[in-house]
């Protein structure tokens, strides 16, 4: 009987679900991590669950590292926050082939039918954290705190993180994900940490307008070209779904098409 | 006055400077201060006509003495005048960066007073930024033609990047447009910059400063006077070369002032052709071609309905199909339809596996018009040829269709011979005679979008 593998959600607790697969010679069907509270699991499938362990998760990381390299480690890792369903399975799957060591050129060639969909996810995940790096809006909030809400598709707050830590060291800042309910912490005397906030009421509420937020919104009416108007490029450049987490757009309505 | 007001007018007044880039600088957060640079660059937003918003672009003032045709700020236009004092921009500067609205400041003035008076604000905000306010973001700063060496070389120790318009693409049509410049003035600070990147970029020792790390760009307004595209991509090739520039804007022209030197006011910015100048300007500075590549005296301009490097294709039929098994990289960059990051993907992965055609299609390669170039494994030999005039027409967009209006007032008649109907004998009631103006009106051409 094939096992359905449930683990945490992290890619730790993955890489360790992967230690257990190989370890215990493990037949698996697919994984289901913790934020999938509500799924059902398959009538003929046998839960497994792995526990993370910190142990064997750096091992096999030091073996993909040695085996493929620095970047294909990170390449998984981006692939893996995509939070794709079967996004695990298709891990596995690579990983198999480079561990079993068939093909000596297989470890960087992208065009592999087990590299490509994880390259083309992994292309997504870093164009979506890449974007995000300008569209995350502070406000100021009482304390000289400024507090931010995003809500992006994939799990990307972390690969945003050293950006925010570099830039903005000297300053209290959250940056809270409303869709997975965790919020990254920084202030200025320490390191950013990570909160799981699973009500924000609290922080929603600090998220207040004050008259730089009426300039930045007389500052965006006024550089635009009216001669020049483009909506669809606009739409293309600045999907709708970041909208209404975005300063500048609130007081304006959705072009027609 | 207060700053709400001057920076509705003063960003109004800035919007037709093209350049809102924060790419080339990498700086970490000075100690205790506030923000970094990114090389790559970060847009922010975008505003209503799709250009990207990274930097807080304003003019320090419009309160010009010049009088240039083709500008909104010119002397003789009747529009409110307003000055920021330093104070007011770092303020806006830093709280807009804090909340993570902008990467940085663009900052640029009219020619209030001398030119050295105007450089000298200038160059006082940018410092106050860096040194008091420990400053990290980036800088766009212009130069004034004109100002001292001095204001300039400091403007180059605070500032990312810096940028003086060459405004129209001939020097005979700039002393018409604008009689108080001319090109000595703007060449000079430009390569004033250039030298002193060269002499400060050969060896950064500890003492070295970061002179100008994003370099100089320039701006020229495209439409406004009868230059050909030729001589715009020979100009900009130009600065690439010799002023080692890092980017030449081209602004499709936008009719702000009636006078009699300029194109009527209701013209429409010609932003086709504004695309496509913006294509050869890619291909010159990513896909490795000439300017006397792209156009040449025999073809003075871009063609509007076909991108510039399908026109060298199919100008170039010796070079083509080609091989993406054993072409060079460059080659393979040459192939309309086929970008950098594609071109890149082939590379890496054509040492571990043949490219066929699923293949290509997995990697997400855009095979519309790359298809007519290229041959893989999966075409057979005896069909590897390449017939330019067979692929032109299948290259051209095929125009909308028109969809006809059931409510339409106008009776739908077949398009009509004039011609015919004055032959008609007399004889004819004239009720028959089909209306000459009515008919399908023909589409009209479809006007991409400037990127």
């Amino acid at each position: 009987m094939s096992l359905c593998i449930s683990y945490d959600s992290s890619f730790d607790g993955f890489l360790s679900a992967v230690f257990e697969i190989y370890s215990q010679h493990l037949d698996v069907e697919s994984f289901v991590p913790d934020r999938d509270t509500g799924a059902t699991g398959d009538l003929f499938q046998q839960n497994f669950r792995v526990e993370t362990n910190d142990e064997s998760a750096s091992r096999l990381r030091r073996a993909v590292v040695n085996y493929a390299g620095d970047d294909v480690l990170n390449l998984l890792y981006a692939a893996f926050l995509s939070e794709e369903p079967g996004v695990e399975m298709k891990i596995l799957a690579y990983l198999r082939k480079l561990f079993a060591g068939d093909d000596p050129n297989f470890a960087k060639n992208v065009a592999s039918t087990e590299m490509l969909p994880l390259y083309k996810l992994a292309y997504s995940v870093r164009h979506e954290a890449g974007g995000l790096l300008g569209m995350v809006r502070f406000s100021k909030a009482p304390g000289n705190f400024y507090v931010s809400k995003i809500d992006p598709k994939y799990d990307v707050l972390l690969l945003i993180e050293p950006h925010f830590r570099n830039r903005f060291s000297n300053e209290n800042w959250v940056i809270y994900d409303e869709r997975r309910k965790y919020a990254l912490l920084h202030d200025r005397t320490g390191e950013s940490r990570v909160v799981t906030l699973p009500d924000a009421t609290a922080l929603t509420d600090a998220i207040q307008s004050d008259s730089f937020t009426q300039l930045w919104q007389d500052y965006y009416k006024s550089i635009a070209i009216k001669e020049r108007e483009n909506p669809k490029l606009l739409r293309r450049c600045l999907p709708v779904r970041y909208w209404k987490n975005l300063t500048e757009r609130q007081t304006v309505c959705v072009p027609a098409l | 006055m207060d700053v709400r007001e001057k920076l509705n007018i003063l960003s109004a007044a800035a919007k037709y400077d093209v350049s809102c880039t924060s790419s080339g600088s990498r700086r970490s957060a000075p100690p205790r201060g506030l923000g970094d640079a990114c090389p790559a660059g970060i847009c922010h937003t975008w505003s209503s006509d799709g250009r990207c918003i990274s930097l807080l672009k304003i003019l320090l003032s419009n309160a010009c003495k010049y009088d240039c045709a083709y500008c909104a700020n010119r002397r003789s236009n009747d529009i409110p005048r307003a000055t920021f004092t330093p104070k007011e921009v770092i303020d806006l500067t830093l709280e807009f960066y804090r909340r993570n609205y902008i990467e940085g400041l663009f900052l640029s003035s009219a020619v209030v007073g001398s030119p050295d008076a105007t450089m000298e604000r200038l160059v006082k905000v940018v410092k106050e930024l860096r040194t008091v306010h420990r400053f990290g973001g980036y800088i766009h700063l212009k130069s004034i033609p004109g100002a001292s060496e001095k204001l300039l070389h400091e403007a180059g120790l605070y500032a990312d990047r810096t940028s003086v318009n060459i405004e129209v693409p001939s020097e005979r049509s700039l002393t018409y447009l604008a009689p108080e410049k001319n090109y000595a003035s703007v060449y000079a600070p430009m390569n004033y910059f250039a030298e002193r990147k060269i002499e400060y970029g050969g060896s950064r020792g500890r003492y070295t400063p970061n002179f100008l790390p994003a370099g100089q760009s320039t701006q020229m307004i495209v439409g406004a006077s009868g230059e050909t595209d030729f001589q715009i991509l020979t100009l900009s090739a130009g600065f690439y070369r010799q002023q080692r520039l890092k980017r030449v804007y081209f602004s499709g022209y936008v009719p702000v002032n009636a006078d009699k030197r300029l194109p009527a006011l209701t013209t429409k910015p010609p932003l086709l052709r504004e695309h496509r100048l913006y294509q050869a300007d890619w291909l010159m500075r990513f896909y490795k071609f000439d300017y006397d590549e792209i156009l040449d005296a025999k073809h003075p301009n871009l063609d509007l309905n076909l991108d510039p490097k399908a026109g060298w294709a199919l100008r170039h039929p010796e070079f083509f199909p080609v091989d993406l098994q054993t072409a060079d990289y460059e080659m393979i960059l040459r192939v309309p339809g086929i970008g950098v990051k594609s071109a890149q993907l082939i590379v890496s992965s054509r040492r571990y596996c043949k490219i066929r055609l699923e293949t290509l299609k997995k990697m997400g390669v855009v095979l519309k018009r790359a298809k007519y170039f290229i041959y893989h494994p999966d075409i057979p030999a005896g069909v590897r040829q390449f017939y330019p005039e067979m692929i032109r027409p299948l290259l051209l967009a095929p125009s909308k269709t028109q969809q006809l209006d059931l409510f339409d007032s106008t009776p739908l008649l077949l398009p009509s011979a004039p011609a015919t109907t004055n032959s008609l004998p007399s004889v004819f009631p004239s009720t028959n005679v089909i209306p000459a103006k009515a008919g399908i009106s023909l589409p009209k051409p479809h006007l991409l979008a400037a990127g």
